[in-house]
């Protein structure tokens, strides 16, 4: 009979029962080997091995000593972890994962995938769709909107992760020494930048508009912002020419040559490049990541180090907020040979008490809405715990199965559309050639 | 009298040659075999393998796998993208090619001399080279930030600027900016190729020009260079092949942009490739670069067989 | 044609007048070289010992203030550098070794020996080298992934071999065919075979070339990136671009752990050319001739 203390861990980690079968087992096999008796059948371990592929997040701690923490909690699942290039190669990690997929082996048994990756992993049949393990009641517990970017023709094949979203930082002491509130519509956010800027502070606003994928996720914002969008829900008529998205499009230009609001340069800057003048006390406002807030409070890389304040973007008058979501979301292998085990795993990595960790370590934001209301994410990461309204309110980017070639069109002709001027012209161009792909 | 022993010598060892001609072609074929077996065996199948997926419509994601003939050729020929690209890339192969060929041989001239600390100037020549593209990439991203970059700020402080030049962030300077990044990472590639290629030229060519009393300019103009001519032609052929092949700086610096003003033909294959894993029209584009590079190489080729051919003459 | 005339050392003619006027140009020329090229390295340098909010300040300061060592021990105790730069070593030099060996003998044959065709093979060993690399990055994943080769230094050092082997046999074939053929003829006389004749005679008078080219494809093998990244996953094999890559783990770039990685990388480099930058510039070696 066991005792409850057997059970407990020690200070070593292991379980005395555990032990007690492990070398139990471990002496059985030595016995029987030398008698000649299969061993398999006493074999040390059962557990079934699965494996796990995604790309290289760290941060204080590792996807590594994730996994061994799953690994030592559990006697029936062995989990190896395959490691992917860090997100900050995503068609590297894309490619690699596309290729392993393909092969419709079996393995990776559970991946990470980037949310824009979900219908066109689900329409290739690589994603198993989840319904019959995680139903409608499991799901409530997650925002509506990531939930929708895991959906894929009525089917989820993917379960949230962690979710990122653009927000508003700004400077509440220079909003506060120009009398300014809080914007909520972009007219306020123009006269208030203009109103900020001086001495130091150059630039009002800073955004991304680098020809890269960046520039789809600002563009999301904008035009969401605006109560538009880049296809509809159907996934295949194109909204990109239509007037809420061309008054998105003009005002993206107008920061830049009408308001000047925003340097020029903005043109060739993805997140970094942007981040960089902002923490450096160059401007009022910036449109980024989450990442931003950690780096905007350490005083080795920040001059505005409790400056700073986030709110959910401006909207257009009459609208709402809209901002682009992010993150890696969680998908099982259609032709996993383990599923059972699979799933096992990722109902642990779904659990709140993960999702905390990952919270508190890695500055994930959480997909679980409750987790938010946690004490220890307060001591923690107060600053995830504001962000909660921003998420409410993200919108994913246009959920189709061609989404890559998609968002080529889209970066080429919004960034022509922003040097050239000729907002109408390129947005038709590129509604023109998003046609021709989505149809075929 | 050493000459005339040395002739008798040739005349018997070349007859000697012939008798053994069966003989010699042992060693020529242990000598051609690892070079050849490596080139062939890992290049073969890749480059058979893109040209046919060039003419089918495979598809991982959406399970399609027909034979489609020309029909990626023709679109991409259609594409305006696609000549935007090849243009940018042309410009760019030419121009860099061209200054980093310069550059080069001015470097190589200079590095040529004694002079005290020569050495540590040869060693420091080699760095931009020797620095990870990675790195340079990032770092030319920095020095050329049109806001807070090294550059406008030393430009500015020198006053040979008013304001900020928006170096690659404006559709205008980009390519430029391209053109600077690579221009300072690979013209060491040269200088070294050069500069070993200077040690060719006999000294004695040197001393009878200036018994004959003739300038530095004459000297180098019309007996340095023509002697330099096969290395300067292999040295620029390679340097055009790579050029033409550019990705990493493109990629990081500017992604192509803005407003497809610095796509070239790589980033628009890799994009086409990796990005949105279209096989036929992404393995079409590397055969347009395949062939492009080939109508180069065939000119300069000719251009340096004849030399070759010239000088051991 | 005597041994006189090989030897090639620099000219320095003191002509009337200009002798002078010609030295301050080369230091000047020199100094230039210098500043051109050192001055990103050193501005990295200054940042590597910089904490990483100084590199946007409006008045950016070569002089590091404070000074920091973070960088340092964040890429070595942290991110375990170290790994990535042996792997470097291991793969570039081997690399380099097996592509210098193969290179020498496949230009000697076709400079000296008499090869038919061998315009054309010079042509085929080039034309394999122009298919864009991007292209052939995902045959050859398939390919290595199925022979197991993926997370291994075999896979690399064979692929980094193919893209150095066109430019070490092209210059080398230029170099060889340059020398005197008389040179080949006497060792022959003496009863050499091809093979004595190039250990022994032509490799020795080659020096500048095979340390050119051998530094050139080392360069490129440790700078190469794409796949590298794509044959590797595990830090046990990864190369210094693909270490270089892993500081970045979503967005933030750590510029300052940068700076230090590359400070790091570059130095090595530099004293190795400097240790054979000798051989670089070297006159022939006399008494290949007997008069």
């Amino acid at each position: 009979m066991l005792k409850d203390s057997d059970t407990q861990l020690n200070t070593a980690g292991i379980r005395r029962r555990d032990f007690i079968v492990t070398s139990g087992a471990a002496v059985a096999t030595a016995a029987l080997g030398t008698i000649g008796l299969p061993t398999r059948l006493f074999a040390q371990s059962a557990k079934t091995q699965i494996t796990f592929a995604s790309a290289r997040f760290f941060a204080t701690d590792t996807m590594q000593q994730v996994i061994d923490k799953y690994n030592k909690s559990q006697n029936s699942v062995q989990v190896t972890y395959v490691e992917l290039p860090p997100p900050s190669s995503s068609t590297e990690v894309h490619q690699q994962l596309v290729q392993q997929l393909a092969r419709k082996n079996g393995t990776p048994d559970v991946f990470t995938q980037d949310i824009i990756w979900i219908a066109e992993f689900a329409e290739a049949g690589w994603a198993l769709p989840l319904d019959s393990y995680f139903d409608a009641e499991v799901m409530k517990a997650y925002f509506p909107g990531i939930v929708e970017g895991c959906t894929w023709r009525g089917k989820l094949t993917a379960m949230p992760w962690f979710i990122d979203c653009g927000k508003l930082y700004y400077r509440k002491d220079i909003l506060e020494k120009i009398g300014a509130t809080v914007p909520q519509t972009w007219e306020q956010l123009i006269e208030t930048a203009q109103k900020g800027v001086g001495g130091d502070v150059r630039f009002g606003f800073i955004w991304q508009g680098k020809q890269a994928e960046i520039l789809t996720c600002d563009l999301v914002s904008f035009v969401g912002s605006n109560g538009g969008a880049i296809l509809g829900p159907d996934g295949k008529s194109v909204k990109i020419a239509e007037p809420e998205a061309k008054a998105a499009v003009q005002l993206m230009y107008d920061t830049i040559n009408k308001y000047k609001i925003t340097p020029s340069d903005v043109l060739s800057w993805d997140e970094e490049p942007s981040r960089r003048p902002f923490t450096a006390g160059q401007a009022v406002f910036l449109r980024n990541w989450n990442y931003v807030w950690s780096i905007a409070q350490d005083k080795a890389q920040s001059e505005i180090v409790d400056k700073v304040e986030v709110a959910p973007l401006p909207h257009f008058a009459g609208k709402q907020s809209a901002a682009c979501l992010g993150g890696y979301q969680y998908g099982i292998n259609a032709f996993s040979k383990n599923k059972e085990a699979a799933v096992d795993f990722l109902r642990w990595l779904s659990t709140p008490e993960t999702q905390l960790h990952f919270a508190t370590t890695q500055g994930f934001a959480p997909t679980r809405q409750a987790v938010f209301d946690e004490p220890e994410l307060a001591k923690t990461q107060p600053f995830i715990q504001k962000l909660k309204p921003v998420f409410l309110g993200a919108l994913p980017r246009p959920v189709t199965p061609k989404y890559p070639q998609v968002t080529l069109v889209l970066q080429s002709e919004v960034s022509n559309a922003l040097v050239k001027g000729d907002v109408s012209g390129s947005l038709d161009r590129a509604k023109a050639q998003i046609e021709k792909i989505v149809a075929s | 009298m050493a000459t005339k022993a040395l002739s008798t010598s040739i005349a018997t060892v070349s007859a000697g040659a012939m008798r053994r001609g069966r003989r010699a072609l042992a060693p020529v074929i242990l000598m051609l075999a690892p070079s050849l077996a490596v080139l062939l065996s890992v290049s073969i199948y890749p480059v058979f393998n893109g040209l046919w997926l060039s003419l089918r419509n495979t598809s991982l994601v959406f399970q399609t796998d027909a034979f489609i003939g020309l029909d990626n050729y023709s679109a991409m020929v259609a594409d305006p993208k696609f000549w935007n690209a090849w243009r940018n890339t042309l410009v760019f192969t030419a121009s860099s090619t061209a200054l980093e060929t310069v550059l080069g041989l001015l470097m190589a001239l200079i590095l040529f001399e004694t002079f005290g600390g020569r050495g540590w100037v040869r060693a420091s020549m080699l760095i931009p080279w020797a620095i990870p593209t990675v790195v340079t990439s990032k770092m030319f991203a920095w020095m050329f930030d049109g806001q807070n970059g090294i550059v406008n700020y030393l430009l500015r402080t020198a006053g040979l600027i008013s304001g900020n030049i928006n170096w690659y962030g404006s559709a205008d300077h980009a390519l430029l900016t391209i053109v600077i990044a690579d221009v300072w990472k690979t013209t060491p590639f040269m200088a070294l190729l050069l500069l070993s290629g200077l040690q060719t030229i006999p000294g004695s060519l040197a001393e009878a020009a200036r018994i004959d009393g003739a300038s530095e300019w004459q000297y180098f103009w019309r007996i340095r260079l023509p002697l330099l001519a096969p290395t300067l032609l292999i040295a620029a052929l390679f340097r055009a092949l790579d050029a033409f092949r550019i990705f990493d700086l493109v990629y990081v610096l500017t992604g192509g942009g803005p407003a497809d003003a610095t796509e070239v033909l790589s980033t628009l294959t890799y994009k086409t490739l990796f990005s949105a894993l279209q096989f036929g029209p992404g393995s079409a584009l590397s055969s347009a670069i395949f062939f492009t590079e080939m109508l180069i190489a065939l000119c300069f080729g000719i251009a340096v067989t004849r030399k070759i051919k010239a000088v051991s003459r | 044609m005597n041994a006189s005339d090989l030897v090639s050392g620099p000219i320095l003619a003191r002509r009337s007048g200009g002798g002078s006027a010609r030295a301050l140009l080369l230091r000047v020329g020199a100094i230039l070289i210098v500043l051109w090229s050192v001055s990103p390295f050193l501005w990295q340098l200054s940042t590597a010992f910089q904490e990483d909010k100084k590199l946007v300040s409006s008045s950016p300061s070569f002089i590091p203030d404070p000074l920091t060592f973070i960088h340092f021990y964040n890429i070595f105790v942290i991110k375990k550098f170290q790994i990535y730069l042996l792997n470097s070593i291991i793969v570039a030099g081997t690399a380099t070794l097996l592509c210098t060996l193969f290179g020498t003998l496949t230009a000697f044959a076709l400079a000296r020996l008499r090869v038919r065709y061998r315009f054309g093979i010079l042509g085929l060993i080039l034309t394999v080298s122009m298919f864009p690399q991007i292209a052939i990055v995902g045959p050859l994943y398939l390919i290595a992934s199925q022979l197991g080769l993926l997370d291994t230094y075999i896979s690399l050092i064979i692929v980094y071999l193919t893209f150095g082997l066109p430019l070490m046999i092209w210059v080398l074939f230029g170099y060889f065919s340059s020398i005197p053929r008389e040179i080949d003829e006497s060792a022959g006389i003496d009863g050499a075979g091809p093979f004595r004749t190039l250990f022994l005679i032509t490799l020795p008078m080659s020096l500048p070339a095979l340390v050119t080219t051998g530094l050139i494809s080392f360069i490129a093998a440790w700078n190469e990136f794409m796949f590298a990244l794509a044959f590797t996953s595990d830090i046990r094999h990864q190369t210094v671009p693909v270490g270089i890559a892993n500081f970045q783990s979503l967005y933030f770039v750590p510029w300052g752990d940068l700076s230090a990685a590359s400070v790091v990388v570059t130095i090595p480099l530099v004293l190795m050319v400097l240790f054979f930058q000798r051989q670089i510039i070297s006159g022939l070696t006399s008494g290949a001739v007997k008069e």
